[in-house]
């Protein structure tokens, strides 16, 4: 079968399960925006997938195997959550990431708004 | 014996609550239209409860450990989870539940061979926050959710949707109580949650996959809509559809839809759907 993105996650990686527990966790949260290293070492993450969160680099995450459906959660752990439209900036980072997708669906967007425009 | 007297499925992004008003006016329109409709059809149906099924978004079980179904058995809900009440620009809400049918829902499964993980307090995301927003503002009607997972790999198939559908018809109605239920999917249409593809929308998809629910031959529409034709339309989200053919199997015959958007400020496509005939 043609392989979906998601089938790219990495069931076992640390990043994976920490993801779980700071979101629920208030402390966590805070310290994840002050000791992102700490907090990483003692979940167990390997230097690499600390970089990739340090550098806010959702491509090279989605390389890691981080779970697509985390990786958004992670920029709004720096980012904030509210009015989470496309041009938020946690948004922004994965415009950077991908480049061609997203100018497709840009493009997509703009014939959409024509026709509802008429 | 209980008796199920309304299927309905919805999408349930985020952006319905969170950042409604960025869609286009038309969109808006047609949403607060559509789920108006399902409004009306539900309080007609007069229902004592509602077995919602919707998937976990990787709130309740931790990545190592994800049950294919979760069954909410609380007395009472309260949603949404922390972290998703700024996002969805919901305030708190609670709603009563339904332990003796979910308890019921939870044995009665196992008895069948069905495995469901059950969970004394679940939170509650966009999932099941969105739909109940809309379509129960009051948070009256006492509600059983069924989390499913569509999203960790192994994903399941449409097929096996089905047949877990078929099966849950059987044993909420072996229910011994007088309950009239009404069952809800929420999920899909095409989208691709933090996927390259984030912000698409696959419209063509979309529409196809509304035209086999409109033409009502679910066995055409599961030799057709494989997980393979989801995944392709949309990586790790689409595949929330899955909670609309488990509810197919409550019905019999063709859904009407009272909406489609290709909704790509709010990041999926969205749709709206009632089944007027339910299997016998």
């Amino acid at each position: 079968m043609a392989v979906g993105n998601v089938e790219r996650c990495d069931k076992t990686l640390p990043l994976n399960e920490m993801i779980f527990y700071v979101r629920r966790d208030p402390a966590l949260r805070a310290r994840w925006l002050t000791d992102l290293e700490g907090l990483t070492r003692e979940f167990g993450l390997s230097r690499a997938e600390y970089e990739a969160l340090n550098d806010k680099d959702v491509r090279r995450l989605n390389d890691l195997g981080v779970h697509q459906y985390y990786i958004p959660q992670i920029m709004r752990l720096f980012y904030g959550a509210g009015m989470n439209t496309n041009n938020h900036p946690a948004l922004e980072a994965y415009k950077r990431a991908f480049p061609e997708e997203t100018a497709r669906a840009m493009q997509l967007q703009a014939e959409l708004d024509a026709r509802t425009r008429s | 014996m209980a008796e199920i007297v309304a299927a309905m499925a919805a999408t349930h992004s985020p952006g319905l609550t969170g950042w409604f008003t960025r869609g286009p006016k038309e969109h808006q329109e047609q949403v607060l239209r559509a789920f108006g409709e399902m409004r009306e059809r539900l309080a007609a149906a007069r229902p004592d409860v509602i077995v919602a099924f919707s998937n976990d978004h990787l709130l309740n079980w931790p990545i190592n450990n994800t049950p294919e179904y979760t069954v909410g058995v609380a007395a009472e809900h309260v949603g949404p989870a922390d972290w998703y009440d700024e996002w969805l620009a919901l305030a708190k809400y609670r709603v009563p539940g339904h332990p003796a049918l979910a308890r019921h829902l939870v044995n009665e499964g196992a008895r069948r061979r069905l495995a469901l993980a059950y969970l004394r307090e679940m939170q509650f995301d966009d999932g099941f926050s969105v739909p109940l927003h809309y379509l129960t503002p009051d948070m009256r009607i006492p509600l059983v959710p069924v989390s499913m997972n569509c999203t960790v790999p192994p994903i399941p198939t449409p097929e096996r949707a089905y047949e877990v559908g078929t099966t849950m018809r059987e044993i909420l109605r072996a229910f011994p109580g007088p309950e009239r239920i009404a069952v809800v999917a929420t999920g899909g249409l095409s989208h691709e949650p933090g996927g390259p593809r984030y912000f698409w929308v696959d419209e063509e998809f979309d529409l196809w996959f509304l035209d086999l629910l409109k033409k009502g031959d679910h066995a055409t529409l599961l030799r057709e809509c494989t997980l393979e034709r989801m995944e392709e339309a949309g990586s790790g989200g689409t595949a929330e559809l899955l909670a609309w053919i488990l509810v197919m199997a409550f019905t019999r015959g063709p859904a009407e839809v009272l909406a489609y958007m290709p909704a790509i400020a709010w990041r999926t496509g969205t749709g709206m759907v009632v089944w007027n005939e339910l299997a016998s």
